[in-house]
């Protein structure tokens, strides 16, 4: 209680905690129904990894069920469109599993099977050399789900002699400088990378203070914590649709010994991320 | 930091910046790149051809318009305020003639169009115009003019300037390939401009489309096939030049 400078006697909160409070708390304690919508939504957005081929979900980790000497992963638009033109074109690439998630931002409907036109996250192997790896992850994981998803690729102890190379893009704004963005030769690599990853990077580091959000923030981290050596190479664009330009800056990663003998035959590659652009172009007429 | 000062146009931040134009000028890096070149007797504009949706007639997408006989301009960044700064530019042209029997210069309907857009840099609740602009033209005294607009109301005279996606990269080529000897052919100054535009533009000639003004002619759009013709001819001398420093090399 407290009295006003008017003389009037006010009800305050009491930081101790009384009796008033536990009432309020009640009605604030989750119904049944509340809780049988929250387990929902937690089933809903559980991440799961399942065989496409067969319809069905994969009982252990991916890692942890085929051996992997390396792990390409490919995160947003533009990292995929690299690989697919780049990469995926230069080998045969067998599908190994896919990861089906729900979230706001990425809405796959809740059926076993995924079709080629939704946001999806698509494991592949080289089918001439098993151990390498492919991730083409184009749709968004969020926060609560980012360590789902790496419990169910990684494994809960993954093992170290694997090297994990991780691409990604990002507006040029969220690029922190002392210059002035219009005099940045955007797009532009930076490279982050773990303590045990030992080669050389085929781009200038990431400077401080800018930061690697999201999924690749939490590869890049897990691979941290469980030593394994990983490099992240963020490409800095002002175009965040997908855009050739920006694919094309991720062209110096190839030289890199991760990606090196796994691209072949550039020509086709260009020719196919023509394709890729002209059967993803959204028509808009709002900027000419 | 920016998230406080970006929400109205008339407020400065604490270090001087106007956000709101700041992020004006990023809009019009999301347009087609459109290049401007001055020569001695020519001025020459190219733009990077949007792609036409299928069923969309294609005369109505254009980059390239004429506010007055002698005088036409190019634009990077939102078409519908293209739309407007271009149907207040052509009625000033007109009201100018009308007034004072003179057709405008170069400079006069650039400072219009400039003020304009200025204007709205200033005035509350209302946002600056997402376009830059290259004005080209002949004045009545026969002399060549490049002038360019940007979002913030500046502009500036320019011998050859380049404006919207990939606009550096376009104007260090024009920096290092530009030269006055060069522009004194028209030519020159028409290859100049393609090869500039090939730096940037995704399957060539195809995908460019290109206006000149003579002194004393009225605006020329070039069709299709000239383009190829000169695109043609670019890679000609590009081989033969190729050939030329191998055999000095061998």
């Amino acid at each position: 209680m407290a009295a006003t400078f008017f003389g009037e006697v006010v009800k305050t909160r009491c930081r101790a905690g009384t009796e008033e409070e536990e009432e309020e708390e009640e009605s604030r304690r989750e119904t049944p129904e509340d809780q049988e919508v929250r387990r929902q939504l937690g089933r809903k957005r559980e991440v799961r990894l399942l065989r496409r081929q067969t319809k069905t979900y994969l009982e252990c980790a991916l890692l942890e069920k085929y051996p992997c000497s390396k792990f390409i992963i490919a995160i947003g638009n533009n990292a995929v469109a690299f690989l697919s033109s780049f990469v995926m074109n230069s080998g045969i690439w067998e599908e190994v599993g896919c990861a089906k998630l729900w979230n706001e931002w990425c809405r796959t409907t809740d059926t076993i099977s995924l079709s080629p036109a939704e946001a999806y996250c698509v494991f592949y192997h080289l089918k001439s050399s098993p151990s390498v790896f492919l991730c083409q992850c184009s749709c968004y994981v969020a926060e609560d789900q980012q360590f789902q998803w790496l419990e169910k690729v990684f494994g809960s102890c993954p093992k170290k002699n694997m090297q994990v190379t991780v691409l990604t893009s990002r507006h040029i704004t969220d690029y922190k400088t002392s210059e002035s963005t219009c005099s940045l030769p955007a797009p532009f690599l930076r490279a982050l990378k773990t303590q045990n990853f030992k080669e050389s990077v085929c781009c200038p580091l990431l400077e401080q203070p800018n930061i690697v959000h999201d999924l690749p923030a939490a590869v890049l981290s897990y691979c941290q914590v469980w030593r394994i050596p990983a490099v992240l190479y963020l490409c800095y664009t002002d175009v965040m649709k997908l855009d050739p330009v920006t694919v094309e800056a991720f062209k110096p990663v190839l030289s890199s010994r991760s990606l090196k003998g796994l691209a072949k035959n550039i020509p086709p590659s260009t020719e196919m991320l023509r394709k890729l652009m002209t059967t993803n172009e959204v028509q808009s007429n709002i900027y000419t | 930091m920016a998230s406080r000062y970006d929400r109205a146009i008339t407020v400065f931040s604490p270090d001087g910046h106007l956000f709101q134009v700041e992020y004006a000028q990023e809009a019009v890096k999301k347009g087609s790149t459109a290049v401007g070149i001055r020569g001695t007797n020519i001025v020459v504009l190219g733009v990077e051809k949007k792609s036409v949706a299928k069923l969309q007639d294609e005369r109505t997408v254009r980059k390239i318009c004429a506010l007055d006989d002698h005088v036409c301009m190019a634009f990077a960044g939102l078409t519908a305020d293209a739309r407007v700064v271009i149907n207040r530019a052509r009625v000033e042209c007109q009201s100018h003639k009308l007034t004072v029997e003179d057709p405008v210069t170069v400079e006069y309907i650039t400072r219009f169009i400039a003020t304009l857009k200025q204007k709205y840099t200033q005035s509350n609740g209302r946002r600056p115009f997402g376009i830059s602009a290259l004005i080209v033209g002949f004045d009545d005294d026969g002399i060549p003019r490049l002038y360019q607009t940007d979002p913030s109301g500046t502009y500036h005279a320019w011998k050859a300037n380049a404006i919207g996606r990939s606009a550096k990269t376009v104007r260090e080529f024009l920096e290092k390939n530009y030269t006055e000897d060069a522009m004194a052919n028209d030519n020159e100054a028409i290859k100049l401009a393609i090869k500039a535009l090939l730096e940037v533009v995704q399957s060539g000639g195809k995908n460019i489309e290109l206006a000149i003004i003579r002194r004393n002619q009225p605006l020329k759009m070039f069709s299709a096939k000239e383009i190829e013709l000169k695109v043609t001819e670019i890679e000609k001398e590009k081989e033969e030049a190729e050939k030329k420093k191998s055999k000095k090399n061998v």
